[in-house]
């Protein structure tokens, strides 16, 4: 982002709130009505990080914004505390604790469970508030007499009330809101974030530990939640127990996705629309109780037509309005003459990192007596395999050799039922693919895994910072750019992988050798001594498959690289060594020369007919 | 008119371009062979064929009728059946249920005695779930399922891999028997011994394109075209 | 002190209640389990269960009308969700299938409020069922020792058409392979349709006959779901078995933790479902499979 827009959103926003109190009662809109709707925006920054930015749908958020709410309001009515402000942040902090512990359990599964599990928490809260809890929380009485928020300056005191009073509180909360969320977007996780949202799997793979990164959003949206409940209370001078209701989680992800999902600004515009039109529909329209109905129904229309929600509406017109030209979806023809082109630039080989422990010779991989079984069937039986440093190792072997089975427990995506593998002299068995990978060892898959709706640049981004990073980091705040290393990386993987004119590009918009190639560099990107391919001329044509074919001995320098693929021809031209799988056992190694001449070889691949 | 007429197949795997143009055509009660090496799309064409796949262009015509593009459960019903490479029998229901189910919307279908006469391991086997069957068990329940409806043609993707010897040598049986009463199948395989038992004519596909089409006894007497394509 | 007699009568209350919790998760799993989609709208088909067979009770008078009519109206209900609405979504993300059924349930219960109000109606147990039995060492009310009966009844029901049935045959090959069904020439679409219908159907049939129990206020569907989520992760998502194990231990911890103190009774119930996930992730009789 060029710097002078550097802050432009932060901007904006501090215009529209100094200048909404003008604005806003011409439009219909009471002081009141605009305080809640600020507490439902910054109540659904943090959802939006965990749904928008995340991925995971949570239909419990009103168990954070209950917590954080009652905790600030005992505090103040029932305990005496004396400062609002200070209140809230307690609150905000009991709702975080509360998420982090929630997440724990919630967290072990994903998708269609995980948002079952929301809902059966959001539900046990507000019983648990109910009743247990009652003498904190008032039962369903709630709790009375919140104080507003009094600041004593020593020559004056700001008393903030309600009405307008209230709002310039509400407001700088607001603010400072979003400023933080805004940061925590463009930092390193956030980045992590939406690469995990697009492609979980891979995010792994490339060295991240996700679990981690989708608790520390769930943290997150538990105390943006707190925050708001307290605020809450303090708008209402009375925190209800409502606040707990599985409704007010609803209420949260309709709001959220009625404005739009994953773009902060989505729930502040999405409560507006909601508590304009409860207001209109009941009292102009006269319709009573039936708007919520009107409001269910335009939020089911809305899913089903538009799916990213009023803004990412707004955003589809102003795009069709500046005509501004779709990134064109990059023929083959263009691809290869990119790729071709750059050829002749001298290309600088990136050399894998050194890591402790690492050592330059000798066997870099050694496996013994690896076996997988699954029942009564047996993928890999007994095998014994060495790769020494600087090889290039290919993998082949009929239907069924079970080839794929074995990069898999290569990389410890699945785990061997018997057998050692050894990376570096280091035992590698039974460790995680996200361990394996920042050890140096990683894939690239036979079907692409990418980042579908991320940028080239941005796919390379997220494989860099786990190299650089590690698998976790909580620099929240960071900015991206102040990582030394990482701009130079990704500049060098784009530069090996020919992919340096489309950085801008969505992998969604590009063409299939390009995917293809961006696939390798997801790989190279996390600077691997033993990178693997599997199946990397999949589905390309003649020309696609002699580039790669080169692409693949310049990216080999410096480093060991084992290959499995179909391509005969090809995979003869690349490795020095290859190895026979048949059966799930090795048949036989050698050069290629040699498997080429060795009968049992032939007699594996055409069954026996040649005399 | 040939029975199958293939023209001009382009089928994708997400955006990966894996068939190209493919052509070929089966004549009634032939045997047709699709070889190639594993990843040249010989699976892809079958899938394509059932609708499995939803090819990109391209036409399928059967006994006149096109039907690329069609749902599957289309094509089923206009006589086309496919033995999947994996099998994939319903492990949750019984030898006989899976039977059934095949004929459920067959207009007209072999009845479960004439299944069993062909493999009487499966009658044996009638009431024991689909999971409890061994690997040759399963692929006889595949084959038959596809049957019951009396296809008029047959799509077999690798029935022999994976399997002993043993029971390849009873299934190859089976299938002699089955193309010697005139069922019309295309057969994919990698176990050329087996294949060229079988068929009459072969095609070979190699990177999504055909590459060569011949009767079967001539190819034994080409060592370097199976060379090329097949081998290493 | 455990009273005994209230020991016991809590325990059949379990028992009422899982069987109930059983049959709606029942649909629900099965739902899933063919098509894919959590359906969240399936409170809201309990709840148009006993509505509608509470507007059939005013009309006829009669208990069986309102249970056949409530069952018929919410499959019809089902099978046109599924034909105009959520067969746009098989190919979406599971994140707008949850949002769309989502809304659809906020509309089904926003229109029950608007056309019955929030007060809750009643309908009375069949006369035959009226009153109080003896068991002995306690009385308990006829009526719902008569739904565990009734709700036993449909389970077997269920039971039978899932495993003895060509349509039922045609349902479980389908939650395992979807695809191979279709290629066999069996329109896989139609059966989607038909097993939403069967699913939505489950949950009204329990709505209608729960009715004479509860009282009938548009909030219960919410309720209900809930605790239906809780018994599928607990008995394992896609599994009709694990429907039914889960939805007799749901039963019971629920009956039994009111028994000392009925607001734990929910903490006592994520507690089951918290311990569930951390030892088998995958339910008590689920399988690895769909997430």
């Amino acid at each position: 982002m060029p710097k002078q827009s550097r802050y432009l959103i932060e901007l904006l926003t501090a215009v529209g709130l100094i200048v909404a109190p003008f604005i806003l009662p011409y439009l219909g809109f009471a002081p009141n009505t605009v305080n809640r709707i600020l507490v439902w925006g910054l109540f659904g920054i943090g959802f939006d990080i965990l749904f928008g930015y995340t991925g995971l749908l949570s239909f419990g958020q009103s168990a954070f914004y209950g917590t954080g709410g009652f905790a600030a309001a005992w505090l103040l009515t029932r305990a005496g505390f004396p400062n609002v402000l200070l209140a809230l942040i307690i609150g905000m902090i009991s709702a975080a604790v509360v998420g982090y512990l929630v997440g724990l359990i919630a967290l072990r599964r994903t998708g269609i469970y995980f948002a079952m599990i929301t809902v059966a928490i959001a539900e046990v809260f507000f019983f648990v508030e109910f009743n247990p809890l009652s003498d904190f929380t008032g039962g369903e009485n709630g709790l009375p007499g919140v104080p507003s928020p009094s600041f004593n300056l020593g020559f004056t005191t700001l008393h903030f009330t309600d009405g307008w009073s209230l709002y310039q509180f509400l407001a700088v909360c607001y603010f400072v809101g979003i400023a933080i969320a805004l940061r925590i977007v463009r930092s390193p996780v956030g980045a992590i974030l939406s690469a995990i949202r697009e492609n979980p799997l891979r995010a792994q793979a490339v060295g991240h530990n996700i679990h981690s990164y989708k608790l520390t959003a769930f943290v997150i949206a538990a105390a943006y939640a707190g925050f708001a409940g307290g605020l809450l209370g303090v708008l209402q001078a009375f925190m209800p127990p409502d606040a707990f209701t599985f409704e007010t989680s609803g209420q949260l992800v309709m709001q959220t996705a009625i404005g739009g999902i994953g773009t902060l600004f989505g729930p502040l515009l999405g409560a507006a629309v909601w508590l304009f039109l409860q207001d209109f529909l009941q009292s102009a329209l006269g319709l009573g109780a039936a708007w919520k109905l009107v409001l269910g129904t335009v939020f089911v229309l809305l899913v089903t037509f538009l799916r990213r929600g009023i803004i990412g509406g707004l955003k589809d017109l102003y795009g069709l309005a500046t005509m501004r030209k779709k990134p064109v979806e990059a023929t083959e023809a263009e691809s290869l003459a990119d790729f071709s082109a750059a050829e002749g630039v001298g290309v600088v080989a990136m050399v894998p990192h050194k890591r402790a422990g690492d050592r330059s010779s000798g066997p870099i991989l050694q496996v013994k007596g690896l076996t997988k079984r699954y029942g009564g069937l047996i993928a890999n039986s007994d095998i014994d395999f060495t790769v020494n440093h600087g090889e290039l190792r290919g993998v082949i072997g009929p239907n069924g050799a079970g080839k794929s089975t074995f990069f898999k427990m290569l990389t410890c995506e699945i785990p061997p039922t018997s057998g050692k593998i050894l990376f570096e002299g280091r035992d590698i068995t039974g460790k995680s693919v996200t361990d394996v990978c920042q050890l140096g060892l990683t894939k690239s898959y036979q079907v692409n895994q990418l980042f579908t709706q991320l940028t080239v640049r941005q796919n390379l981004t997220v494989a860099v910072l786990a190299d650089v990073r590690g698998k976790f980091r909580l620099d929240l705040f960071r900015d991206p750019e102040s990582i030394p290393g990482v701009k130079e990386q990704v500049e060098q993987t784009l530069q090996l992988v020919r992919l340096s004119g489309r950085t801008e590009t969505r992998v969604s918009d590009l063409a299939y050798g390009e995917k293809r190639r961006l696939e390798i560099g997801l790989a190279l990107a996390t600077t691997p001594s033993l990178l693997l391919l599997d199946e990397p001329l999949a589905g390309m044509s003649p020309q696609e498959r002699a580039e790669t074919v080169k692409l693949l001995k310049s990216i080999s320098q410096g480093r060991t690289m084992i290959v499995i693929d179909h391509d005969m021809d090809a995979l003869f031209e690349l490795a020095e060594r290859v190895t026979v799988l048949q059966e799930g056992r090795v048949l036989v190694e050698g050069t290629p020369d040699e498997i080429k001449a060795n009968p049992a070889v032939q007699e594996a691949y055409l069954g026996g007919v040649l005399e | 008119m040939s029975l199958l007429e293939v023209s001009g197949l382009n089928a994708y795997y997400a955006d990966s371009h894996i068939l190209f143009d493919v052509a070929m055509r089966v004549e009634r009660n032939e045997v047709v062979a699709l070889l190639g090496r594993n990843g040249a799309g010989k699976s892809t064409t079958l899938k394509s064929l059932m609708g499995v796949v939803t090819p990109k262009s391209g036409h399928v015509v059967l006994d006149g009728v096109d039907l690329a593009g069609r749902k599957s459960h289309v094509i089923a019903q206009a006589g086309m059946q496919l033995v999947p490479e994996d099998r994939r029998i319903f492990g949750s229901l019984s030898v006989e249920e899976n039977l059934v189910l095949a004929g459920l919307t067959a207009a007209k279908k072999w009845p479960l005695e004439r299944i069993y006469e062909m493999f009487p391991r499966l009658k044996e086997r009638r009431a024991s779930r689909g999971t409890d069957l061994s690997g040759g068990e399963q692929q006889m329940l595949a084959i038959a399922r596809a049957l019951v409806r009396d296809p008029k043609i047959v799509l077999l993707d690798e029935p022999f891999e994976g399997l002993a010897p043993v029971i390849v040598r009873d299934l190859m049986a089976a299938c002699r028997n089955l193309a010697a009463s005139g069922q019309t199948i295309v057969l994919v395989e990698q176990n050329l011994a087996a294949t060229l038992a079988l068929a009459q004519r072969v095609y070979i596909i190699n990177n999504g394109h055909i590459v060569h089409e011949g009767p079967a006894g001539e190819i034994k007497a080409q060592p370097e075209v199976l060379q090329r394509y097949l081998g290493v | 002190m455990i009273n005994w007699a209230n020991f016991v009568s809590q325990l059949f209350n379990g028992l009422a209640l899982g069987a109930l919790l059983a049959l709606i998760s029942s649909g629900l799993t099965i739902i899933y389990g063919t098509l894919g989609v959590l359906n969240l709208a399936h409170g809201a088909m309990f709840l148009l269960g006993g509505y509608a067979g509470y507007v059939a009770f005013g009309y006829t008078g009669s208990f069986i009308v309102a249970v056949i009519a409530g069952s018929l109206f919410v499959a019809v209900v089902g099978i046109l969700m599924e034909r105009v609405i959520i067969r746009h979504f098989y190919s979406r993300p599971h994140e707008d299938q949850l949002l769309v059924t989502f809304g659809l349930s906020i509309v089904f219960v926003e229109l029950v409020r608007l056309i019955f109000g929030s007060q809750s109606q009643q309908v009375p147990p069949p006369s035959l069922f009226a009153g109080i039995t003896s068991l002995g060492f306690m009385f308990y009310p006829t009526y719902r020792l008569a739904v565990v009966g009734i709700i036993a009844v449909a389970l077997t029901v269920l039971f039978v058409v899932l495993y003895r049935t060509r349509i039922g045959m045609i349902v479980r090959a389908g939650i395992e392979d979807s695809i191979m069904v279709d290629a066999l020439g069996i329109n896989v679409y139609r059966v989607f349709m038909i097993v939403f219908g069967i699913g939505a159907m489950a949950a009204g049939f329990a709505g209608i006959v729960n009715a004479p129990v509860v009282s009938l206020t548009p909030g219960i569907g919410d309720d209900i779901l809930v605790q239906t989520f809780v018994v599928v992760v607990i008995g394992g998502v896609g599994s009709f078995p694990g429907a039914i194990l889960g939805g007799l231990i749901a039963g019971e911890i629920i009956s039994i933790t009111s028994m000392f103190n009925p607001g734990y009774a929910y903490v006592m119930l994520f507690a089951a479902m918290a311990l569930v996930l951390v030892l088998r992730p995958y339910g008590l009789l689920g399988t690895r499979g769909r997430e």
